[in-house]
């Protein structure tokens, strides 16, 4: 009788040992994605928070409300201008933003006009000796310091230098560190 | 049961071992995260992570003459200066390429001068994608560091795992004395860039 118990109960201990096992490998192919997704997800963030990554297309004329200001694309226009390497061309962007939030310091941190063509490929702002931004265009660092109000509109824009063979598909651009990883893509203004 | 005790043993040393070897052999985090080398060889374009480059001539010269503030000034060394002039373009984003080390036949780094101040040609060079633009890199080298050299390229001085470009300088005539060929008295820097060859 006593034999027969026994019997049974190291039979039962097995199948209890086997279940446990069996749930130990479930929860570990659970728990390892989430670890991984735990530790890395502060880097992550921080990654996604400093690239210009998901484009928000913008129509020409159409005002867009980014990083607490409305911004609208005011002209693009390129040249040969100044001094510049061979096969290259000036282009200046200009946008009209209509002020919102006046914290201009902090949610234009890191504030980055560009253009981008058709290859994906990005300009950013250039120094042209004998080019310079319109009269009461200020680049974005100048904006952030002007002291501009709620509800003032701010011409921003900046030179930028791109070879030739871009200047056909080039747009406008703009990136916030406060918007990322989104970013606004406008239409050109058409000819 | 003693062949299970030996054999538990054995697999307990062979993992102390094993665990030791590992910890005598870990490679240091700097180099685990040192740049990646891209190779390459004079004249060719090496294509970088962030940049493309390719290395148009070196010219080696005993004084640098260079303009400061309108300042003329005459630069001397023991060694021998050697100004890299590069062909620097970006690949997708405009960025910058700020390094470049003169690493001799024995491993030998040399970093480049910074004796020159602030130069439009040097670096930081503020590179587009599509546009080529010409970079210098100076370095005072001593001559025996010359043949069986290497120039490294980078973006910036401590890019971990950012790509680097490793160009082999072996198309330098080099004379008999191990000198480099053409030595010029002195170079000016603000010469139209013709003078001296490769």
């Amino acid at each position: 009788m006593s034999a027969v118990s026994t019997g049974t109960e190291a039979a039962a201990d097995r199948q209890a040992e086997r279940k446990w096992r069996r749930r130990g490998l479930v929860a570990l192919a659970i728990l390892l994605p989430l670890t991984l997704a735990e530790t890395s997800y502060d880097s992550v963030r921080e990654w996604l928070r400093g690239e210009d990554l998901v484009a928000r297309e913008v129509a020409f004329g159409q005002s867009v409300p980014f990083g607490g200001s409305d911004w609208k694309l005011a002209d693009l226009r390129g040249g040969k201008a100044g001094r510049l390497p061979g096969g290259a061309f000036a282009v200046i962007a200009t946008f009209t933003v209509t002020i919102g939030d006046p914290d201009l310091q902090k949610q234009w941190l890191g504030c980055k006009l560009m253009l981008t063509d058709a290859a994906g490929r990005r300009w950013l702002p250039d120094f042209i000796s004998g080019v310079s931004l319109p009269e009461g265009t200020m680049n974005c660092t100048s904006a952030i310091f002007s002291g501009a109000r709620k509800g003032d509109t701010v011409t921003v824009g900046d030179i930028f230098i791109v070879p030739q063979d871009a200047v056909k598909t080039i747009r406008p651009a703009v990136g916030l560190s406060g918007e990322r990883p989104w970013y606004l893509r406008f239409q050109r203004p058409p000819k | 049961m003693r062949i299970r005790v030996l054999g538990n043993l054995a697999i307990l040393c062979a993992t102390v071992a094993l665990s030791y070897g590992m910890q005598v052999t870990k490679p240091h985090y700097a180099e685990l995260t040192a740049p990646v080398p891209i190779d390459g060889a004079m004249h060719d374009t090496v294509r970088a992570r962030s940049f493309d480059v390719r290395l148009d001539k070196v010219i080696f010269a005993r004084r640098l003459k260079t303009d400061q503030f309108g300042q003329e000034k005459l630069l001397t060394t023991s060694g021998l200066w050697a100004v890299v002039t590069t062909n620097l373009t970006a690949v997708g984003t405009s960025t910058t390429v700020a390094d470049g080390t003169w690493q001799g036949p024995t491993g030998l780094r040399y970093h480049q001068t910074e004796r020159l101040g602030y130069r439009q040609d040097m670096p930081p060079h503020g590179v587009d994608p599509g546009l080529d633009k010409r970079g210098l890199f100076v370095f005072e080298v001593p001559p025996d560091q010359i043949r069986g050299a290497r120039l490294l390229i980078s973006a910036r001085q401590f890019g971990p795992l950012d790509a680097q470009a490793r160009i082999s300088l072996d198309g330098l005539t080099i004379g008999a004395d191990g000198q480099p060929a053409g030595i010029l008295p002195e170079f000016d820097l603000d010469a139209p860039p013709s003078q001296g060859k490769s």
